[in-house]
């Protein structure tokens, strides 16, 4: 059996799946303490159940999410190494940033050497300052990490107690600056993260829980807890993932829907092309900060059934907040779920306080109750469905560099509407008309989230990129760097290279049976020339583990994604 | 102006190359990219990406005579990159960027009104079809290019060379040691265009200095008596101090302060070779001045030497300059009928070498001297291909501002032409009403395009 848990803002829903078929489902208040919201979740869907009989448990965690938010970490130094380009005071870091001499470049040569010297005159400073704890970027440090190796070795040596952090290691993707953020905020929470960890384990072996343990992330895989500790930034944002994938284990394989999760305060708009959850193309935003996070491409929409709704004037406003339950579920002012309640589209709360509610708001402007309803639904569907359409808009406009990519570019307008999440049966039905689609309100709806969370797939991937010119190459996710010496090194000496590094990461995770069906998602090769003579290949290869849900849920049976 | 943005279409065309080894290859841009997404700039508020789009067949039967068709010459990169130069317009002129830059490949300003392959990595041009496409569809009269590019901007030049409209400024390294071997100060435009073509020879291993001098002391007066609406870069890279083409000894910053100056709309990569050494940092140069960033801290890992520039060469430049600034101030002064004669047609006979293609083009072009309008254009031109029959063609181009009767006439010819039997094929391309027309003398059949969705 599996169990799965999605802590949300305002409640933590959690399921216990039994195959395909849903044996349990608790919603619970999140309360301050994650630990004991995770444990109060888990105690109510497994009672009366062996915790032996669990083979998986999935959970997504705010953890990180509520220490950078409340900014609950010792504070980090940043030692960089940006080397010519962009001027480095347009980078704008939240804590004390040192620049040092170094430089390399695109192709991982060294183009300005470090200076000793200099490292440790910055590391003084940062010590008198009282930091101790380190991040060291480098520009292109993915290209060659020597530089930020040297560095870490240094202050290592000179300040053994530190907590140093290489830029290489926690982002191999291009973007300086992203990889920065990535890296401080990784040494930020890093130690607070481990502490979470440490609890969550032992009081999961108390339960007699043997299976596995995993954590959601924001792209919608999932990592063994003990290995989320080498990127605790990428445990940020995963509820949005956790519907979404809920969304795909509830539909028949394959299918393409747009994905609204009306919750109280918030919607999340989310999209599934032919089955699979679409990918933001850039990382995701970290208090106002760009990170190299990957994530679902999900859109957060300020508005949910719990929106408090005022008069201003002669304008009847939708506001963001929530300031507690619905008018009609004995809630202080009126919301948009009042509104849905007097048009007869939900059948939550009282009758009677919802036109009350809708009066207060319409009497003095001469409305009636049906129609102050009207224009408030009508506005919030009006919300949402302009934002989904510039969501269309924004996926159809992502740059390509190929002729075939921009030729098979076309319009997609998916014709499935699907609504999950407590506000959404109100709403969805309007939402789909709009978009010209049909409207579909799954089975365990409100608790999609945790059933994603459940069945989301273990995810690893490995980059690898070859030059065989300077004849080395890289492992992006392992910060290694090897020598080429198979003079006939080529790309499918490249891609078996790559797929032996995935299943030496995968059995470090103890993930061994993920290796069936990898995925190639970028295999770029290009032929180096200088002066008409072809010298050599660069060649970038990303290997990955099947992506998406272990099975779908629904109809008593069970059906593993093929 | 102020809070407006910098608009990036950035197409590498990573599957596309002129042949595996030639410099214009999918390698080209490749460090580019590394370097623009390491820097992070597509993260920078000031700088948004757009993804590219496709010109149509009729945007470039706009311009060119493609011989036989326009879909023989292009191939779909072709079609990108000269689509994200007017997506761009699009957007600059309906007021959602300040400027723009189209860094794109494959290259256009070698590319000529006829085209019967490709020279100098050149099939269509970018730019005219961008001129084109401002008149036709945002009503945009006057128009200046500046052309960056080492190697003379020969393809736009010869587009334009009647044309009142459009200003083509090129500065370049000097015709006798460079392909393509023309741009010289003599090449000033026909009689109706007088002065609206001006080229700048420049001798070899000059640098920023003179660069700079030319800027401030030609192009920057000229533009402003000019006072186009639109002004568009023809950003070729290759005077860079490494690239292995061209001989000039200019930098990423020398680029970058240019750009400032000049202030284009829109900037078009067009050349530039040293891919390592000079493309990923006279690009993100470009693209940081454009977006009004500093640039300062650009340096490319070679550098250019502490050699001084030639003495007499930089004076030679200075005497060009004090000649051509001459030529513009007194260009309305000047009697047209001494210079061009006095015949209701003005002729010029072109010899045209396709250098990628090994092609031998002979021209007979007439321009129709009008005291109303430009006057139309033809062209008979003889492509000898190297085997089988040279093909023979016959060209008539009405310009965009032209009169009735130069219309009228126009077509006339056209009909003309369809007689003889010399010509496989005769084109007419009416830009006044965004007509034209194609016919093929073997099969007897004529096609017309008036517009996207018509022949495509």
């Amino acid at each position: 059996m599996y169990i799965g848990i999605d802590v949300g803002g305002t409640c933590t829903d959690a399921v216990l799946l039994d195959r395909g078929a849903v044996r349990a489902t608790a919603k619970v208040s999140t309360r301050e303490d994650l630990l004991l919201t995770l444990l109060e979740a888990l105690d109510e869907v497994m009672k009366g159940i062996n915790g032996e009989l669990i083979e998986r448990v999935v959970f997504s965690t705010t953890v990180i999410t509520n220490l950078i938010a409340e900014k609950k970490y010792d504070p980090v130094g940043l030692i960089l190494m940006p080397g010519p380009g962009l001027n480095p005071n347009l980078y704008r870091f939240p804590t004390d940033t040192y620049i040092i001499q170094g430089a390399i470049d695109y192709r991982g040569r060294e183009i300005i050497p470090l200076r000793l010297a200099e490292v440790d005159r910055v590391a003084e400073e940062l010590a008198a300052r009282g930091y101790r704890k380190v991040a060291v970027v480098g520009k292109f440090s993915c290209r060659n990490h020597r530089h930020e190796k040297e560095v870490a070795a240094r202050l290592r040596w000179n300040y053994p107690n530190w907590h140093i952090e290489e830029g290489h290691q926690v982002a191999g993707q291009l973007n300086f600056p992203r990889r920065v953020v990535s890296t401080y905020l990784t040494c930020a929470t890093r130690e607070k993260y481990q502490f979470f960890v440490r609890s969550i384990r032992e009081a999961i072996s108390q339960r007699g829980i043997k299976g596995g343990v995993f954590i959601l992330k924001a792209d919608g895989g999932t990592l063994p807890l003990e290995s989320s500790l080498e990127v605790p930034v990428e445990t940020i944002f995963s509820g949005p993932a956790a519907s979404t994938l809920g969304v795909q284990a509830l539909m028949p394989p394959g299918e393409s829907a747009v994905v609204v999760d009306i919750g109280g305060t918030t919607t999340d708009l989310a999209l599934i092309l032919s089955g699979q959850p679409l990918l933001a193309s850039r990382g995701v935003r970290v208090d106002d900060m760009l990170t190299h996070v990957r994530a679902l491409a999900v859109k957060s929409v300020p508005v949910g059934g719990d929106s408090v709704v005022e008069r201003v004037g002669k304008d009847i406003v939708i506001y963001s907040e929530r300031l507690g339950a619905p008018y009609c579920l004995g809630g202080p002012v009126p919301t948009t779920t009042d509104a849905l309640r007097v048009l007869g589209l939900t059948r939550l709360g009282d009758a009677e306080r919802a036109r009350e509610a809708m009066q207060i708001l319409g009497g003095p402007l001469g409305l009636s109750p049906a129609e102050v309803a009207s224009q408030v639904t009508g506005e919030v569907i009006e919300t949402i469905v302009q934002e989904i359409e510039n969501m269309f808009t924004r996926w159809e406009q992502e740059p390509a560099y190929r002729v075939w990519e921009v030729l098979q570019k076309k319009k997609v307008r998916p014709s499935t509407v699907v609504g999950v999440g407590g506000g959404a049966a109100g709403f969805i039905s309007q939402i789909a008309a709009r978009l010209g689609g049909y409207p579909v309100i799954p089975p365990y709806a409100p608790v999609a989230n945790a059933i994603g969370a459940a069945v989301a797939r273990p995810t690893l991937q490995v980059t690898l990129r070859a030059d065989t010119e300077q004849g080395f190459y890289i492992i992006q996710e392992e910060g290694y760097q090897g020598k080429i010496t198979d003079r006939s090194f080529n790309e499918e000496k490249a891609l078996e290279l790559a797929k032996e590094w995935l299943c030496k990461r995968a059995s470090r995770y103890g993930l061994e049976d993920c290796m069936e069906g990898l995925e190639v998602t970028r295999r770029e090769v290009f032929n180096m020339v200088r002066d008409w003579v072809t010298i050599g290949r660069l060649i970038d290869i990303t290997v990955q583990t099947r992506r998406g849900i272990l099975y779908h849920v629904g109809g008593g049976g069970y059906r593993y994604e093929k | 102006m102020k809070n407006k943005k910098t608009g990036l279409v950035f197409f590498p065309a990573f599957d596309w190359a002129i042949s595996p080894t030639h410099p214009e290859r999918e390698e080209r841009l490749l460090y580019t990219r590394d370097q623009i997404f390491e820097e992070g700039v597509l993260d920078l508020p000031e700088i948004e990406e757009y993804a590219p789009r496709l010109a149509t067949i009729h945007d470039v039967a706009r311009v060119h005579f493609c011989v036989p068709r326009v879909q023989s010459q292009v191939t779909e990169a072709h079609l990108i990159a000269a689509g994200s130069a007017t997506l761009l317009a699009d957007a600059i002129i309906q007021g959602e960027l300040k400027n723009g830059f189209a860094l794109v490949r494959p290259p256009g300003h070698h590319a000529m009104r006829v085209v019967h392959g490709n020279r100098g990595f050149c099939n269509i041009n970018n730019e005219a079809i961008l001129v084109e496409y401002l008149r036709r569809h945002h009503g945009i009269k006057r128009i200046a290019i500046v052309d960056s590019d080492v190697h003379h901007g020969d393809g736009t030049q010869d587009i334009f060379y009647h044309d009142p409209d459009v200003l083509f400024i090129s500065f370049h390294q000097d015709g006798r040691t460079i392909y393509p071997g023309t741009g010289f100060p003599n090449e000033l435009g026909g009689p109706g265009a007088y002065a609206r073509t001006i080229n700048v020879p420049l001798p070899p291993g000059l640098g920023d200095e003179t660069f700079h001098y030319v800027v401030d002391n030609l192009i920057l007066p000229i533009l402003d008596d000019f006072k186009p609406e639109f002004i568009i870069n023809s950003a070729g890279q290759d005077n860079h101090f490494t690239d292995p083409l061209g001989s000039m000894r200019f930098t990423a910053r020398g680029y970058a302060e240019f750009t400032r100056k000049l202030n284009p709309h829109l900037a078009v990569l067009e050349g530039g070779y040293a891919i390592e050494t000079a493309l990923p940092y006279v690009n993100l140069a470009i693209l940081l001045a454009l977006a009004g960033h500093d640039y300062s801290y650009i340096e490319e890992p070679e550098r250019p030497g502490r050699m001084q520039e030639n003495p007499e060469r930089a004076a030679m430049v200075k005497r060009i300059v004090d000649q051509l600034r001459d030529i513009w101030e007194n260009r309305d002064r000047v009697d047209l009928d001494k210079i061009f004669g006095t015949g209701t047609f003005y002729q010029r006979r072109k010899h045209i070498y396709y250098d990628t293609d090994y092609i031998e083009e002979e021209q007979l072009e007439k321009v129709r001297r009008c005291p109303n309008c430009p006057g139309y254009i033809t062209i008979d031109s003889r492509a000898d291909h190297g085997y089988g029959h040279p093909s023979h063609v016959f060209c008539v181009s009405i310009p965009f501002a032209a009169c009735g009767a130069c219309q009228a006439e126009a077509y006339d010819v056209y009909q003309q032409a369809r007689k003889s039997s010399q010509y496989q094929y005769i084109y007419l391309q009416d830009k006044s009403t965004d007509t034209f027309l194609a016919f093929d003398r073997d099969k007897g059949q004529e096609w017309v395009s008036e517009g996207p969705g018509v022949g495509e």
